[in-house]
């Protein structure tokens, strides 16, 4: 009999258990209510760099994207719902960009991740969020293979990429300066996908590589560098060369007096990394995809809501990051309202072959999302430093603009094999 | 061998260069036992008050302001010379006044605090100067380049090394040939018998500290406008400083000096020749090093040797 009897220390430890129970069902059950009501914000997690190489830039691609969704915020939010955001610094390092994403994801219940200015840290970024079928957009990094070997049909990429802008600027410093070329590298994927692109579009155009430098990351001393180009004497040296160690570079050279001889093609010229320097750090042709100075319509505009919102920030005018973080996160959720929904694949389906128009985009074309790669093929923009400036700000000099089509990356094309729809985890935010 | 001896030359100049970066960080480690990770902080600090001293935007439009604007290029930097590690100084001092609860407890506690000092004073540094690159004006004698041998050089790089040698040599003359020394190589020896003696260890200790970030700020100044300048800059100083006395033996001077040297001429080599190796040849050399001699090139012999 007594063995029947249910002791207090059972019936203690069966009413934790079910106290256990509810409290774990409890907070469960209600987040599935409330996924559907409306008034659930959408939670979006950036994930730029806030240290390392790229901690300049990571922050103004942030601006961009605060900016985006502050205005819709304003608005009313998208399909009736706020925009929340969780920021994790990403630390330039893919390790940390993998350890960030799975937390946005998993513990700060983020349905979309956006922001990278590392190659590196971007590829570790989006094997996480294809994992999870959760939408990513790199805005800022611009390694070929982003959109190419490393695609994934979760992640969409807004910068040009090395190939683009090795395809705007290589035939023509060949033609003007011959075709012995010096490759400087950032011993990282960027450097050493766009130095693949740069040696093949040399070689198409009868040039020939002299030598390749790889510069590791974090590199402050560019003399045996610029001592070795001096002894191969290059016509031209193409560097891909970012963040801060391109600022050490551009430093170093302008005191050597390198600027002009020989010819520099600075594959793209992040804005963060050079505003504020003096003009002669600024030598060679570089790429872009943006300028404030721009001629054209609602650029005067953009630049003012830029300087309304950001009034105490160093940088007076909105440059490349800024503008690639504000497009990528403002299309973002566009294609969540022409969805009417959050299902990720709808998004995605939404996002894939959308075209913008150049004047929604202040570039001189049409630039569109591309199907096959999820690469934004727009207009790149060739420019030097500007002998005539306007104003402090006024860096740049644009020298010429191709059309997406004139600076398509095939190669991404041929390498990207993009995951199906089935294959990729449905996701509601 | 032609080819081979820029490279030489070349090393040699970014040795010195990497000896003043760890000047201070070893005169702190060998006399206060403590690893001052806020090093490359200070370094960072003393950079950006001698960009406040030249370019002086904060009192610009005072009468002052004007007169000292007015005044030439090289006058300002070298006031900025002074200025920036005597304020770098002062901010050191104040860590070291945070530090010394931490005095006699695991080293861990220092560690750590200096650590959060680092992050504090790349905040403030934030707040104060934004985020952006900053540029550090030199003199134009000292600017620009000069031709030897068919190879362009930087004028300023090799001002700065000279720079860096008389500072080595400064810091030594008054280690060696001066009683403030004296008290400072025997409160490294042995602090205890250095207070037995009557000399005020707290104040040593303050001195010590504002000495070594002085050094940090004064290098922080001729390598700012080789490295340029932003708020984290301070992350490229503390690794190759702590290298640098690792492999030169923690607390000797001259061990600093030779693996200052040592690593600046095996990056320089390896930049030229074999570039992708050029930051881990440091690595590679710090376990060459320590694999066949653990207490480094001249650091004393431990007492678990003998």
């Amino acid at each position: 009999m007594s063995n029947s009897r249910i002791s207090r220390r059972a019936l203690l430890g069966t009413a934790a258990a079910a106290g256990g129970l509810t409290a774990f069902a409890g907070p469960w059950k209600h987040n599935r209510v409330w996924a559907q009501a409306t008034d659930k914000p959408i939670r979006i997690g950036i994930t730029s760099d806030a240290s390392g190489q790229y901690a300049n830039s990571g922050a103004s691609d942030r601006r961009g994207m605060m900016m985006a969704i502050s205005e819709v915020n304003d608005r009313g939010g998208v399909l009736g719902r706020k925009i929340e955001v969780t920021h994790i610094d990403t630390e330039t390092t893919p390790a940390t960009g993998s350890r960030v994403a799975e937390r946005l994801i998993s513990r700060e219940d983020c349905g979309f991740l956006v922001g990278a200015v590392s190659s590196g840290v971007a590829n570790a970024i989006s094997q996480v969020a294809q994992r999870n079928g959760v939408i990513y957009l790199n805005t800022n990094s611009s390694s070929p293979t982003e959109s190419g070997k490393n695609c994934h049909r979760v992640k969409f990429v807004w910068d040009g990429n090395g190939t683009n802008f090795a395809k705007a600027a290589v035939r023509n410093s060949i033609d003007a300066y011959g075709g012995k070329v010096l490759l400087l590298t950032n011993d990282y994927v960027w450097g050493h996908d766009t130095a693949k692109s740069t040696r093949a579009l040399v070689e198409q155009y009868g040039g020939e590589i002299v030598d390749e430098i790889l510069i590791p990351q974090g590199t402050r001393d560019f003399s045996a560098a610029l001592l070795k180009i001096q002894q191969d004497n290059p016509a031209v040296v193409a560097a891909a060369v970012g963040g801060d160690d391109q600022i050490a570079l551009r430093q170093q050279v302008a005191q050597l007096g390198m600027g002009a001889k020989p010819a520099w093609i600075n594959n793209q010229q992040d804005w963060p990394d050079v505003y504020g320097l003096p003009l002669d750090n600024l030598f060679g042709v570089f790429g872009t995809t943006w300028y404030y100075g721009l001629d054209l319509p609602g650029v005067k505009e953009f630049v003012e809501r830029y300087q309304a919102m950001y009034p105490d920030t160093s940088m007076r005018v909105p440059g490349n990051v800024f503008y690639n973080g504000y497009m990528a996160t403002s299309e973002l959720l566009k294609a969540i309202e022409r969805a009417g929904s959050t299902n990720n694949i709808a998004i995605i389906k939404e996002l894939e072959g959308h075209v913008m128009p150049a004047a929604e985009r202040m570039q001189h074309d049409d630039a569109v999302i591309d199907p096959l790669t999820h690469q934004v093929q727009q207009s790149i923009y060739l420019a030097t430093a500007n002998d005539e400036p306007r104003d402090e700000n006024d860096m740049f000099k644009i020298l010429t603009q191709s059309s997406p089509q004139d600076v398509r990356d095939e190669g991404a094309l041929e390498a990207c094999k993009l995951e199906s729809y089935e294959d990729t985890p449905t996701f509601d935010a | 061998m032609i080819e081979l001896l820029p490279h030489i030359v070349n090393g040699l100049t970014l040795g010195l260069l990497f000896a003043l970066i760890a000047l201070g960080f070893t005169l702190i480690v060998g006399v206060m036992e403590v690893i001052n990770l806020a090093h490359g902080s200070l370094f960072a600090l003393g950079a950006y008050f001698a960009l406040a001293t030249i370019g002086g935007d904060w009192f610009a439009s005072t009468e002052f302001g004007i007169w000292w604007l007015g005044l030439p290029i090289g006058t300002r930097y070298a006031t900025a010379l002074a200025v920036g590690p005597l304020l770098a100084a002062a901010s050191g001092m104040a860590i070291e006044l945070c530090l010394r609860p931490t005095y006699g407890k695991a080293p861990l506690y220092g560690l750590l605090l200096t650590f959060g000092a680092a992050l504090v004073v790349e905040e403030v540094i934030r707040l104060v100067w934004g985020t952006g690159e900053q540029n550090l004006s030199v003199p134009q004698a000292i600017n620009g380049a000069f031709l030897m041998g068919g190879l362009i050089f930087s004028k300023y790089k090799f001002f700065a090394a000279a720079f860096a040698l008389a500072a080595i040599a400064l810091v030594w003359v008054f280690l060696e040939r001066t009683p403030y020394g004296a008290i400072i190589k025997a409160g490294s020896h042995d602090s205890e018998m250095v207070r037995a003696l009557g000399y005020d260890l707290s104040k040593l200790r303050l001195l010590v500290f504002g000495f070594g970030a002085a050094l940090a700020g004064l290098a922080g100044i001729i390598l700012a406008p080789i490295w340029g300048l932003r708020p984290h800059i301070g992350l490229d100083v503390v690794i190759p400083a702590f290298l640098i006395i690792v492999i030169g033996g923690v607390g000797s001077f001259w061990g600093a000096v030779l693996a200052a040297l040592l690593v600046g001429m095996s990056v320089g080599i390896t930049g030229a020749y074999a570039p992708a190796w050029s930051m881990m040849s440091m690595y590679l050399l710090l376990i060459a090093v320590v694999g066949f001699r653990a207490r480094g090139l001249l650091g004393r012999k431990s007492a678990l040797e003998n």
